[in-house]
Protein backbone atom coordinates (compact mmCIF):
# COMPACT_ATOMS: atom_id res chain seq x y z
CA UNK A 1 0.00 0.00 0.00
CA UNK A 2 1.09 3.95 -0.47
CA UNK A 3 1.50 5.28 3.02
CA UNK A 4 -0.41 9.05 3.00
CA UNK A 5 0.88 11.65 4.57
CA UNK A 6 -1.56 11.79 7.78
CA UNK A 7 -0.19 8.03 8.40
CA UNK A 8 3.44 9.14 7.95
CA UNK A 9 2.76 11.72 10.55
CA UNK A 10 0.26 9.61 12.93
CA UNK A 11 3.54 6.67 12.63
CA UNK A 12 6.25 9.29 13.64
CA UNK A 13 3.97 10.75 16.69
CA UNK A 14 3.42 7.10 17.90
CA UNK A 15 7.43 6.48 17.95
CA UNK A 16 8.46 10.12 19.52
CA UNK A 17 10.27 10.93 16.70
CA UNK A 18 10.46 14.21 15.10
CA UNK A 19 9.93 14.70 10.73
CA UNK A 20 9.85 17.75 8.96
CA UNK A 21 7.13 19.11 6.52
CA UNK A 22 8.50 18.56 2.94
CA UNK A 23 9.00 22.23 2.48
CA UNK A 24 11.15 22.43 5.54
CA UNK A 25 13.95 19.98 3.62
CA UNK A 26 16.47 19.03 6.37
CA UNK A 27 19.03 20.82 5.12
CA UNK A 28 19.59 22.61 8.94
CA UNK A 29 18.86 19.20 10.72
CA UNK A 30 20.86 16.39 9.04
CA UNK A 31 19.24 13.66 11.57
CA UNK A 32 15.19 14.67 10.86
CA UNK A 33 13.71 13.15 8.49
CA UNK A 34 11.57 14.64 5.85
CA UNK A 35 8.09 14.01 5.62
CA UNK A 36 8.37 13.43 1.66
CA UNK A 37 11.38 11.25 2.08
CA UNK A 38 9.50 8.88 4.71
CA UNK A 39 6.39 8.64 2.84
CA UNK A 40 8.23 7.49 -0.23
CA UNK A 41 10.53 5.29 1.19
CA UNK A 42 7.68 3.55 3.48
CA UNK A 43 5.45 3.18 0.31
CA UNK A 44 8.04 1.26 -1.47
CA UNK A 45 9.13 -0.61 1.42
CA UNK A 46 5.47 -1.26 2.50
CA UNK A 47 4.54 -1.84 -0.86
CA UNK A 48 6.78 -4.59 -0.78
CA UNK A 49 5.88 -6.30 2.06
CA UNK A 50 2.07 -6.58 0.62
CA UNK A 51 3.83 -9.96 -0.98
CA UNK A 52 2.41 -11.19 2.39
CA UNK A 53 -1.49 -10.93 1.20
CA UNK A 54 -0.37 -14.10 -1.22
CA UNK A 55 0.21 -16.02 1.39
CA UNK A 56 -2.35 -19.07 2.07
CA UNK A 57 -2.07 -18.81 5.99
CA UNK A 58 -6.21 -19.54 6.51
CA UNK A 59 -5.44 -21.46 10.30
CA UNK A 60 -2.13 -20.84 10.91
CA UNK A 61 -0.77 -20.01 14.28
CA UNK A 62 0.95 -17.02 14.49
CA UNK A 63 4.58 -17.90 15.89
CA UNK A 64 5.34 -14.97 17.58
CA UNK A 65 8.74 -17.25 19.65
CA UNK A 66 10.56 -20.01 18.58
CA UNK A 67 10.90 -21.21 22.23
CA UNK A 68 9.97 -24.79 22.73
CA UNK A 69 9.98 -24.87 26.39
CA UNK A 70 7.19 -23.01 28.28
CA UNK A 71 8.87 -19.96 29.92
CA UNK A 72 9.97 -20.53 33.17
CA UNK A 73 8.43 -18.90 36.65
CA UNK A 74 10.83 -18.01 39.44
CA UNK A 75 9.87 -17.43 42.74
CA UNK A 76 8.62 -14.70 43.38
CA UNK A 77 11.42 -13.54 45.96
CA UNK A 78 13.88 -10.29 46.26
CA UNK A 79 17.00 -10.76 45.09
CA UNK A 80 20.07 -8.66 45.67
CA UNK A 81 22.10 -7.97 42.73
CA UNK A 82 25.10 -6.16 42.11
CA UNK A 83 23.18 -2.67 41.06
CA UNK A 84 22.12 -0.24 43.56
CA UNK A 85 20.49 3.13 42.83
CA UNK A 86 24.24 4.92 42.70
CA UNK A 87 24.96 2.57 39.62
CA UNK A 88 21.99 2.95 37.91
CA UNK A 89 22.22 6.85 38.35
CA UNK A 90 25.69 6.75 37.09
CA UNK A 91 24.32 7.31 33.34
CA UNK A 92 21.99 9.64 34.23
CA UNK A 93 21.87 12.33 31.81
CA UNK A 94 20.76 14.94 34.14
CA UNK A 95 20.20 14.29 38.02
CA UNK A 96 19.28 15.70 41.20
CA UNK A 97 20.60 14.24 44.23
CA UNK A 98 19.25 10.56 43.52
CA UNK A 99 16.05 11.29 40.82
CA UNK A 100 16.43 11.44 37.19
CA UNK A 101 15.31 15.23 35.99
CA UNK A 102 12.79 15.78 33.08
CA UNK A 103 11.64 19.16 32.02
CA UNK A 104 9.15 20.03 34.08
CA UNK A 105 5.61 18.65 32.92
CA UNK A 106 2.59 21.35 34.78
CA UNK B 1 57.88 -17.07 19.65
CA UNK B 2 56.68 -14.94 16.99
CA UNK B 3 53.88 -13.57 15.17
CA UNK B 4 51.59 -15.63 17.96
CA UNK B 5 48.97 -13.36 16.73
CA UNK B 6 48.70 -15.66 13.59
CA UNK B 7 47.92 -18.85 15.77
CA UNK B 8 44.25 -20.43 15.86
CA UNK B 9 42.25 -20.37 18.71
CA UNK B 10 43.21 -23.80 19.33
CA UNK B 11 46.92 -23.68 18.68
CA UNK B 12 46.80 -20.61 20.88
CA UNK B 13 45.30 -22.17 23.74
CA UNK B 14 47.50 -25.69 23.29
CA UNK B 15 50.30 -23.22 22.99
CA UNK B 16 49.53 -22.07 26.42
CA UNK B 17 49.04 -24.80 28.44
CA UNK B 18 52.48 -26.16 27.16
CA UNK B 19 53.75 -23.04 28.62
CA UNK B 20 54.90 -22.50 25.06
CA UNK B 21 54.14 -18.95 25.80
CA UNK B 22 52.57 -17.01 28.51
CA UNK B 23 49.08 -15.41 28.24
CA UNK B 24 50.86 -11.74 28.67
CA UNK B 25 52.93 -12.10 25.56
CA UNK B 26 49.77 -13.98 23.80
CA UNK B 27 47.46 -10.53 24.68
CA UNK B 28 50.38 -8.68 24.13
CA UNK B 29 51.17 -9.87 20.85
CA UNK B 30 47.76 -9.43 19.78
CA UNK B 31 47.13 -5.87 21.16
CA UNK B 32 50.22 -4.74 19.08
CA UNK B 33 48.20 -6.68 15.77
CA UNK B 34 44.88 -4.69 16.93
CA UNK B 35 47.37 -1.31 16.94
CA UNK B 36 49.21 -2.01 13.45
CA UNK B 37 45.83 -2.97 11.47
CA UNK B 38 43.12 -0.86 13.26
CA UNK B 39 43.73 2.30 11.29
CA UNK B 40 43.10 0.22 7.90
CA UNK B 41 40.23 -1.46 9.53
CA UNK B 42 38.54 0.24 12.08
CA UNK B 43 37.00 -3.30 13.74
CA UNK B 44 37.35 -1.93 17.31
CA UNK B 45 35.47 0.74 18.73
CA UNK B 46 37.38 0.46 22.09
CA UNK B 47 40.38 -1.81 22.94
CA UNK B 48 40.71 -2.67 26.90
CA UNK B 49 44.25 -2.83 26.77
CA UNK B 50 45.02 -1.96 30.24
CA UNK B 51 42.65 -4.26 31.35
CA UNK B 52 43.83 -7.18 29.06
CA UNK B 53 47.14 -7.02 30.17
CA UNK B 54 46.18 -6.99 34.05
CA UNK B 55 43.95 -9.97 33.76
CA UNK B 56 46.56 -11.90 31.08
CA UNK B 57 49.20 -11.48 34.36
CA UNK B 58 46.53 -12.72 36.80
CA UNK B 59 46.57 -16.24 34.80
CA UNK B 60 49.67 -16.62 34.19
CA UNK B 61 50.34 -16.10 38.36
CA UNK B 62 47.52 -18.37 38.84
CA UNK B 63 49.23 -20.68 36.16
CA UNK B 64 47.96 -22.47 33.34
CA UNK B 65 44.36 -24.01 33.75
CA UNK B 66 43.34 -27.16 31.45
CA UNK B 67 39.58 -27.22 33.31
CA UNK B 68 39.26 -23.79 31.77
CA UNK B 69 38.64 -23.66 28.15
CA UNK B 70 39.65 -20.77 27.12
CA UNK B 71 42.76 -20.11 29.43
CA UNK B 72 44.31 -16.96 28.59
CA UNK B 73 42.88 -17.15 24.96
CA UNK B 74 42.53 -13.08 23.53
CA UNK B 75 39.01 -12.54 21.92
CA UNK B 76 36.19 -10.14 21.32
CA UNK B 77 33.06 -8.71 21.80
CA UNK B 78 31.07 -6.71 19.65
CA UNK B 79 29.67 -3.59 20.99
CA UNK B 80 26.25 -4.83 22.14
CA UNK B 81 27.55 -7.16 25.20
CA UNK B 82 27.47 -5.16 28.50
CA UNK B 83 31.15 -4.93 29.70
CA UNK B 84 31.23 -3.74 33.16
CA UNK B 85 33.04 -0.14 33.50
CA UNK B 86 33.47 -0.14 29.92
CA UNK B 87 31.72 2.11 27.02
CA UNK B 88 28.69 -0.35 25.65
CA UNK B 89 27.32 1.85 22.81
CA UNK B 90 25.63 -0.93 20.35
CA UNK B 91 27.72 1.55 17.65
CA UNK B 92 24.95 4.08 18.39
CA UNK B 93 25.15 8.01 19.18
CA UNK B 94 22.39 7.71 21.47
CA UNK B 95 24.98 5.29 24.14
CA UNK B 96 28.00 7.21 23.46
CA UNK B 97 28.55 8.16 27.05
CA UNK B 98 27.09 5.21 28.60
CA UNK B 99 28.93 3.01 31.14
CA UNK B 100 27.65 -0.45 31.91
CA UNK B 101 27.01 -1.37 35.44
CA UNK B 102 26.77 -5.23 35.17
CA UNK B 103 28.11 -7.72 32.28
CA UNK B 104 26.50 -10.26 30.34
CA UNK B 105 26.24 -13.43 30.86
CA UNK B 106 27.94 -14.69 27.71
CA UNK B 107 30.79 -12.20 29.44
CA UNK B 108 31.10 -13.42 32.51
CA UNK B 109 31.40 -17.26 31.06
CA UNK B 110 33.78 -16.33 28.73
CA UNK B 111 35.69 -14.66 31.83
CA UNK B 112 35.32 -17.91 33.68
CA UNK B 113 37.03 -19.92 31.35
CA UNK B 114 39.85 -17.91 31.22
CA UNK B 115 39.37 -16.14 27.95
CA UNK B 116 40.83 -12.17 28.04
CA UNK B 117 38.61 -9.92 26.44
CA UNK B 118 41.18 -7.37 24.79
CA UNK B 119 38.62 -5.46 22.26
CA UNK B 120 34.67 -4.33 21.99
CA UNK B 121 33.67 -4.39 17.86
CA UNK B 122 32.03 -2.17 15.57
CA UNK B 123 28.52 -2.82 14.64
CA UNK B 124 25.53 -1.71 12.54
CA UNK B 125 23.85 0.81 15.30
CA UNK B 126 21.74 -1.42 16.87
CA UNK B 127 22.82 -4.30 15.25
CA UNK B 128 20.44 -3.05 12.35
CA UNK B 129 22.41 -3.25 8.95
CA UNK B 130 24.11 -5.31 6.86
CA UNK B 131 27.66 -3.23 5.98
CA UNK B 132 28.58 -1.71 9.47
CA UNK B 133 28.34 1.71 8.05
CA UNK B 134 25.43 2.20 10.38
CA UNK B 135 27.43 2.77 13.07
CA UNK B 136 27.51 6.15 14.46
CA UNK B 137 31.43 5.65 15.06
CA UNK B 138 32.37 5.56 11.13
CA UNK B 139 32.44 1.82 9.34
CA UNK B 140 34.65 -0.84 9.49
CA UNK B 141 36.94 -2.41 6.64
CA UNK B 142 37.00 -5.42 4.85
CA UNK B 143 40.64 -6.52 5.82
CA UNK B 144 40.73 -8.11 2.08
CA UNK B 145 39.71 -5.08 0.17
CA UNK B 146 39.62 -2.19 2.64
CA UNK B 147 37.54 -0.05 0.26
CA UNK B 148 34.79 -2.26 0.82
CA UNK B 149 32.00 -3.09 3.68
CA UNK B 150 33.25 -6.19 6.18
CA UNK B 151 29.38 -7.14 6.16
CA UNK B 152 27.08 -6.63 8.99
CA UNK B 153 26.04 -5.95 11.78
CA UNK B 154 28.52 -7.99 13.38
CA UNK B 155 31.26 -6.44 10.83
CA UNK B 156 33.92 -5.47 13.30
CA UNK B 157 34.19 -9.50 14.73
CA UNK B 158 34.78 -10.83 11.55
CA UNK B 159 37.08 -7.98 10.06
CA UNK B 160 39.21 -8.46 13.56
CA UNK B 161 38.87 -11.85 13.49
CA UNK B 162 39.75 -12.50 9.77
CA UNK B 163 42.67 -9.65 10.34
CA UNK B 164 44.09 -12.11 12.90
CA UNK B 165 43.42 -9.11 15.86
CA UNK B 166 42.45 -11.48 18.27
CA UNK B 167 41.65 -15.50 17.50
CA UNK B 168 38.18 -15.46 17.71
CA UNK B 169 35.03 -13.17 18.84
CA UNK B 170 31.60 -12.98 20.08
CA UNK B 171 28.70 -11.32 17.63
CA UNK B 172 24.86 -11.46 17.17
CA UNK B 173 22.82 -12.46 14.78
CA UNK B 174 19.22 -11.27 14.63
CA UNK B 175 18.89 -11.78 10.64
CA UNK B 176 22.36 -12.83 9.50
CA UNK B 177 24.75 -10.68 11.52
CA UNK B 178 26.64 -13.57 12.43
CA UNK B 179 27.27 -15.29 9.52
CA UNK B 180 27.17 -12.79 6.42
CA UNK B 181 30.11 -10.95 7.93
CA UNK B 182 31.88 -13.97 8.37
CA UNK B 183 31.05 -14.53 4.73
CA UNK B 184 32.70 -11.30 3.56
CA UNK B 185 35.48 -11.65 5.70
CA UNK B 186 36.48 -15.05 4.80
CA UNK B 187 36.19 -16.81 8.80
CA UNK B 188 33.63 -19.00 10.62
CA UNK B 189 30.52 -17.53 11.95
CA UNK B 190 28.19 -19.76 13.96
CA UNK B 191 24.18 -18.61 14.90
CA UNK B 192 23.15 -21.26 17.77
CA UNK B 193 19.65 -22.15 17.66
CA UNK B 194 17.34 -19.48 19.42
CA UNK B 195 17.76 -20.06 23.41
CA UNK B 196 21.16 -21.96 23.17
CA UNK B 197 23.16 -18.68 24.56
CA UNK B 198 21.55 -16.51 27.27
CA UNK B 199 20.83 -13.30 25.97
CA UNK B 200 21.10 -11.35 29.48
CA UNK B 201 23.11 -8.45 29.05
CA UNK B 202 22.82 -8.38 25.01
CA UNK B 203 21.72 -5.01 23.83
CA UNK B 204 18.24 -6.03 22.40
CA UNK B 205 16.95 -5.03 18.53
CA UNK B 206 14.44 -8.50 18.01
CA UNK B 207 14.04 -10.50 21.18
CA UNK B 208 12.51 -13.46 19.67
CA UNK B 209 15.39 -13.57 16.56
CA UNK B 210 18.67 -12.21 18.37
CA UNK B 211 21.42 -14.61 19.45
CA UNK B 212 24.93 -14.46 20.37
CA UNK B 213 27.19 -16.62 18.94
CA UNK B 214 31.22 -16.84 17.75
CA UNK B 215 33.99 -16.22 15.24
CA UNK B 216 37.31 -17.69 14.83
CA UNK B 217 38.96 -19.39 12.13
CA UNK B 218 37.77 -22.64 11.90
CA UNK B 219 35.11 -25.06 12.57
CA UNK B 220 36.92 -26.26 16.01
CA UNK B 221 37.29 -22.88 17.46
CA UNK B 222 33.83 -21.75 17.13
CA UNK B 223 33.05 -25.29 19.32
CA UNK B 224 35.15 -24.22 22.20
CA UNK B 225 34.20 -20.69 22.05
CA UNK B 226 30.51 -22.12 21.89
CA UNK B 227 31.12 -24.92 24.63
CA UNK B 228 32.31 -22.13 27.20
CA UNK B 229 29.22 -20.40 27.12
CA UNK B 230 26.07 -22.32 25.95
CA UNK B 231 23.18 -23.19 28.25
CA UNK B 232 20.92 -22.44 31.19
CA UNK B 233 20.58 -18.80 32.56
CA UNK B 234 19.00 -18.06 35.54
CA UNK B 235 18.68 -14.03 34.27
CA UNK B 236 17.22 -15.15 30.91
CA UNK B 237 14.13 -17.43 30.84
CA UNK B 238 14.66 -17.68 27.05
CA UNK B 239 17.82 -19.49 27.49
CA UNK B 240 17.11 -23.19 27.17
CA UNK B 241 17.51 -26.01 29.64
CA UNK B 242 18.19 -28.74 26.93
CA UNK B 243 20.71 -30.52 27.79
CA UNK B 244 24.23 -28.64 26.21
CA UNK B 245 25.72 -31.60 24.11
CA UNK B 246 29.86 -31.90 24.37
CA UNK B 247 30.85 -29.58 21.59
CA UNK B 248 34.41 -30.78 21.54
CA UNK B 249 34.19 -34.35 21.12
CA UNK B 250 31.43 -35.25 18.87
CA UNK B 251 29.94 -38.29 17.54
CA UNK B 252 31.73 -39.44 14.49
CA UNK B 253 30.17 -38.70 11.11
CA UNK B 254 31.16 -40.13 7.78
CA UNK B 255 31.41 -37.22 5.00
CA UNK B 256 30.68 -39.98 2.45
CA UNK B 257 27.15 -40.47 4.66
CA UNK B 258 26.25 -37.01 4.63
CA UNK B 259 23.31 -35.91 2.55
CA UNK B 260 22.70 -32.43 2.72
CA UNK B 261 19.63 -30.68 1.08
CA UNK B 262 19.27 -27.45 -1.23
CA UNK B 263 16.66 -25.18 -0.85
CA UNK B 264 16.05 -24.37 -4.34
CA UNK B 265 14.63 -20.78 -3.17
CA UNK B 266 17.83 -19.95 -2.23
CA UNK B 267 20.11 -21.65 -4.56
CA UNK B 268 17.92 -20.42 -8.05
CA UNK B 269 18.88 -16.64 -7.10
CA UNK B 270 20.70 -14.32 -9.23
CA UNK B 271 24.28 -14.24 -8.29
CA UNK B 272 27.27 -12.33 -8.71
CA UNK B 273 29.46 -14.21 -11.49
CA UNK B 274 32.48 -14.44 -8.67
CA UNK B 275 30.10 -16.01 -6.37
CA UNK B 276 28.39 -17.87 -8.78
CA UNK B 277 31.70 -19.65 -9.89
CA UNK B 278 32.55 -20.22 -6.32
CA UNK B 279 29.77 -21.87 -4.77
CA UNK B 280 29.56 -24.10 -8.12
CA UNK B 281 33.31 -24.90 -7.52
CA UNK B 282 31.94 -25.83 -3.72
CA UNK B 283 29.08 -27.98 -4.74
CA UNK B 284 31.16 -30.42 -7.00
CA UNK B 285 34.04 -30.60 -4.64
CA UNK B 286 31.62 -31.67 -1.84
CA UNK B 287 30.56 -34.11 -4.16
CA UNK B 288 33.50 -35.74 -5.24
CA UNK B 289 34.25 -36.05 -1.63
CA UNK B 290 31.26 -38.24 -1.69
CA UNK B 291 28.60 -35.90 0.27
CA UNK B 292 25.39 -36.53 -1.33
CA UNK B 293 23.63 -33.09 -2.10
CA UNK B 294 19.60 -33.18 -3.00
CA UNK B 295 17.26 -30.20 -3.63
CA UNK B 296 14.69 -29.75 -1.01
CA UNK B 297 12.10 -27.22 -1.34
CA UNK B 298 10.78 -24.47 1.20
CA UNK B 299 7.82 -22.66 -0.76
CA UNK B 300 7.35 -20.01 1.83
CA UNK B 301 10.62 -18.81 1.71
CA UNK B 302 9.75 -16.33 -0.85
CA UNK B 303 8.02 -14.53 2.17
CA UNK B 304 11.10 -14.62 4.59
CA UNK B 305 12.28 -10.87 3.70
CA UNK B 306 8.80 -9.59 4.18
CA UNK B 307 7.94 -11.60 7.35
CA UNK B 308 11.53 -10.51 8.57
CA UNK B 309 11.40 -6.81 8.56
CA UNK B 310 8.07 -6.67 9.57
CA UNK B 311 8.63 -9.10 12.95
CA UNK B 312 12.40 -7.74 13.54
CA UNK B 313 11.23 -3.67 13.17
CA UNK B 314 8.53 -4.59 15.30
CA UNK B 315 10.12 -5.87 18.17
CA UNK B 316 12.97 -3.28 17.34
CA UNK B 317 10.33 -0.36 17.72
CA UNK B 318 9.48 -1.89 21.23
CA UNK B 319 13.08 -2.31 22.47
CA UNK B 320 14.17 0.67 21.61
CA UNK B 321 11.20 2.70 23.35
CA UNK B 322 13.49 2.98 26.36
CA UNK B 323 15.63 5.23 24.98
CA UNK B 324 14.05 8.55 26.09
CA UNK B 325 17.01 10.85 27.06
CA UNK B 326 16.00 10.54 30.69
CA UNK B 327 17.30 7.51 32.57
CA UNK B 328 20.79 6.87 30.89
CA UNK B 329 22.34 7.99 26.94
CA UNK B 330 22.01 11.10 24.88
CA UNK B 331 19.86 13.63 25.91
CA UNK B 332 19.34 16.61 23.77
CA UNK B 333 19.43 20.26 24.89
CA UNK B 334 15.65 20.71 24.03
CA UNK B 335 14.23 22.05 27.79
CA UNK B 336 10.87 23.21 26.20
CA UNK B 337 8.90 19.70 27.59
CA UNK B 338 8.91 16.05 28.55
CA UNK B 339 7.35 15.42 25.15
CA UNK B 340 9.85 17.70 23.10
CA UNK B 341 12.77 16.70 25.22
CA UNK B 342 11.89 12.81 24.52
CA UNK B 343 11.54 13.56 20.49
CA UNK B 344 14.31 15.31 20.11
CA UNK B 345 16.44 13.00 22.29
CA UNK B 346 15.60 10.16 20.15
CA UNK B 347 15.30 11.87 16.68
CA UNK B 348 19.17 13.82 16.94
CA UNK B 349 20.30 10.02 19.14
CA UNK B 350 19.42 7.52 16.76
CA UNK B 351 20.68 6.97 12.97
CA UNK B 352 18.62 7.11 9.51
CA UNK B 353 18.44 2.84 9.73
CA UNK B 354 17.54 2.89 13.12
CA UNK B 355 14.84 5.71 13.02
CA UNK B 356 13.46 3.47 9.65
CA UNK B 357 13.16 0.64 11.73
CA UNK B 358 11.05 2.29 14.54
CA UNK B 359 8.94 3.67 12.47
CA UNK B 360 8.51 0.59 10.03
CA UNK B 361 7.91 -1.38 13.30
CA UNK B 362 5.38 0.94 14.93
CA UNK B 363 3.44 1.38 11.96
CA UNK B 364 2.83 -2.91 11.48
CA UNK B 365 2.13 -2.83 15.16
CA UNK B 366 -0.60 0.47 14.76
CA UNK B 367 -4.31 -0.10 14.86
CA UNK B 368 -5.46 -0.88 11.59
CA UNK B 369 -2.22 -2.48 10.21
CA UNK B 370 -1.80 -4.92 13.00
CA UNK B 371 -3.56 -7.63 11.58
CA UNK B 372 -2.25 -7.36 7.89
CA UNK B 373 1.13 -7.26 8.64
CA UNK B 374 2.62 -8.00 12.00
CA UNK B 375 -0.05 -11.32 13.18
CA UNK B 376 0.67 -12.29 9.04
CA UNK B 377 4.03 -12.14 9.46
CA UNK B 378 4.31 -13.74 11.88
CA UNK B 379 1.82 -16.68 10.28
CA UNK B 380 3.93 -16.92 7.84
CA UNK B 381 6.98 -17.38 10.00
CA UNK B 382 5.28 -20.97 11.35
CA UNK B 383 4.86 -21.65 7.76
CA UNK B 384 8.49 -21.28 7.11
CA UNK B 385 9.45 -23.01 10.14
CA UNK B 386 7.28 -26.08 9.56
CA UNK B 387 8.54 -26.07 5.52
CA UNK B 388 12.58 -25.40 7.16
CA UNK B 389 11.82 -28.85 9.97
CA UNK B 390 10.02 -30.53 7.08
CA UNK B 391 12.71 -30.23 4.74
CA UNK B 392 15.12 -31.97 7.36
CA UNK B 393 13.39 -34.92 7.27
CA UNK B 394 15.02 -35.57 4.00
CA UNK B 395 18.43 -34.80 4.42
CA UNK B 396 20.55 -34.17 7.34
CA UNK B 397 20.99 -30.75 6.97
CA UNK B 398 20.63 -27.52 4.69
CA UNK B 399 23.51 -25.98 2.55
CA UNK B 400 23.09 -22.65 1.09
CA UNK B 401 24.53 -19.40 0.14
CA UNK B 402 25.18 -17.13 2.51
CA UNK B 403 25.11 -13.94 0.16
CA UNK B 404 24.46 -13.59 -3.23
CA UNK B 405 27.37 -10.98 -4.03
CA UNK B 406 31.11 -10.85 -2.41
CA UNK B 407 31.98 -7.64 0.08
CA UNK B 408 30.54 -4.68 -1.87
CA UNK B 409 31.95 -1.04 -2.09
CA UNK B 410 30.92 1.36 0.16
CA UNK B 411 27.99 3.70 -0.23
CA UNK B 412 26.57 1.22 -2.90
CA UNK B 413 23.34 0.47 -1.83
CA UNK B 414 23.01 3.20 2.10
CA UNK B 415 20.23 4.66 0.05
CA UNK B 416 18.23 2.12 -0.97
CA UNK B 417 17.00 0.26 2.08
CA UNK B 418 14.66 -2.33 0.33
CA UNK B 419 17.88 -3.74 -1.81
CA UNK B 420 19.98 -3.95 1.09
CA UNK B 421 17.17 -5.64 3.40
CA UNK B 422 16.62 -8.04 0.16
CA UNK B 423 20.00 -9.33 0.27
CA UNK B 424 19.13 -10.41 3.64
CA UNK B 425 17.09 -13.14 2.48
CA UNK B 426 19.80 -16.00 2.57
CA UNK B 427 20.33 -15.68 6.17
CA UNK B 428 16.64 -14.36 7.87
CA UNK B 429 15.04 -17.35 7.27
CA UNK B 430 17.26 -19.49 9.63
CA UNK B 431 16.39 -16.62 12.53
CA UNK B 432 12.60 -16.85 11.60
CA UNK B 433 13.37 -20.60 12.32
CA UNK B 434 14.93 -20.10 15.52
CA UNK B 435 17.27 -22.78 14.32
CA UNK B 436 21.28 -23.23 14.30
CA UNK B 437 23.68 -22.22 11.31
CA UNK B 438 27.33 -22.26 10.42
CA UNK B 439 28.92 -19.72 8.04
CA UNK B 440 32.09 -20.72 6.32
CA UNK B 441 34.79 -19.44 3.52
CA UNK B 442 34.52 -21.91 0.40
CA UNK B 443 36.70 -19.87 -1.84
CA UNK B 444 38.24 -16.81 -2.93
CA UNK B 445 36.65 -15.12 -5.78
CA UNK B 446 38.40 -13.99 -9.06
CA UNK B 447 37.98 -10.70 -7.22
CA UNK B 448 40.30 -12.10 -4.37
CA UNK B 449 37.25 -11.50 -2.25
CA UNK B 450 36.02 -14.63 0.25
CA UNK B 451 33.04 -16.43 -0.66
CA UNK B 452 31.28 -18.16 2.01
CA UNK B 453 28.49 -21.31 2.61
CA UNK B 454 26.19 -22.02 5.22
CA UNK B 455 24.85 -25.52 6.46
CA UNK B 456 21.67 -25.80 8.88
CA UNK B 457 20.62 -27.94 11.05
CA UNK B 458 17.93 -28.81 13.73
CA UNK B 459 17.69 -26.94 16.86
CA UNK B 460 19.80 -27.72 19.43
CA UNK B 461 21.82 -29.90 17.51
CA UNK B 462 24.90 -28.15 17.61
CA UNK B 463 27.01 -30.43 17.87
CA UNK B 464 25.87 -32.83 14.60
CA UNK B 465 26.50 -29.18 12.95
CA UNK B 466 29.75 -28.56 13.95
CA UNK B 467 31.06 -32.23 13.14
CA UNK B 468 29.51 -31.25 9.61
CA UNK B 469 30.61 -28.30 9.46
CA UNK B 470 34.68 -29.72 10.31
CA UNK B 471 34.58 -32.45 7.54
CA UNK B 472 32.75 -30.07 5.15
CA UNK B 473 35.32 -27.42 5.85
CA UNK B 474 38.20 -29.90 5.13
CA UNK B 475 37.06 -29.96 1.59
CA UNK B 476 37.26 -26.66 0.81
CA UNK B 477 40.43 -24.80 -0.53
CA UNK B 478 41.98 -22.43 2.43
CA UNK B 479 41.62 -19.47 1.63
CA UNK B 480 44.93 -18.28 3.83
CA UNK B 481 44.72 -14.46 5.94
CA UNK B 482 44.24 -11.34 4.04
CA UNK B 483 46.91 -9.10 3.75
CA UNK B 484 45.58 -6.12 5.35
CA UNK B 485 46.39 -2.62 3.86
CA UNK B 486 45.61 0.61 4.40
CA UNK B 487 43.21 2.27 2.89
CA UNK B 488 44.75 4.43 -0.08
Amino acid sequence: MALDEATAKDIARLARLRITNSEQGVADDQEVKALDTLVAEFSKIVGYMDILAQADTTGVEPLYSPMVEPLPPREDQPRTTENNSDSLLQNAPERIGRYFSVPRVF
Amino acid sequence: MSELWRLGLGQAYQGLLAKDFTAEELVLDCLDRIKATEPAINACLTVLDEQAIQQAKELDRLGPDPQRPLWGVPLTVKDVFSLKGAPTTAGSKILENYLCSYEATVVQRLRQAGAVICAKTNCDEFAMGSSTEFSAYGPTSNPWNTQRVPGGSSGGAAASVAACQTPGGFGTDTGGSIRQPAALCGCVGLKPTYGRVSRYGIIAYGSSLDQAGPFARSVKDCARLLASVAGPDGLDSTASTIPVDDYLNPAELDVKQLTLGLPKELWSASFSPEVETVLQEAKTLLTKAGVNLKEVSLPSLKYSVASYYILASAEASTNLARYDGVRYGYRAPDRSGLAELYLSSRSHGFGPEVQRRILLGTFVLSSGYYDAYFRKAAQVRRLIQQQYDAALESCQFLLAPVSSIPAWPFGSFTNDPLTIYQLDMMTLPLNLAGAPGLSLPCGLGADGLPVGIQIMGRAFDESALLKAGSLIEQVFPPIGTPEVKAKE
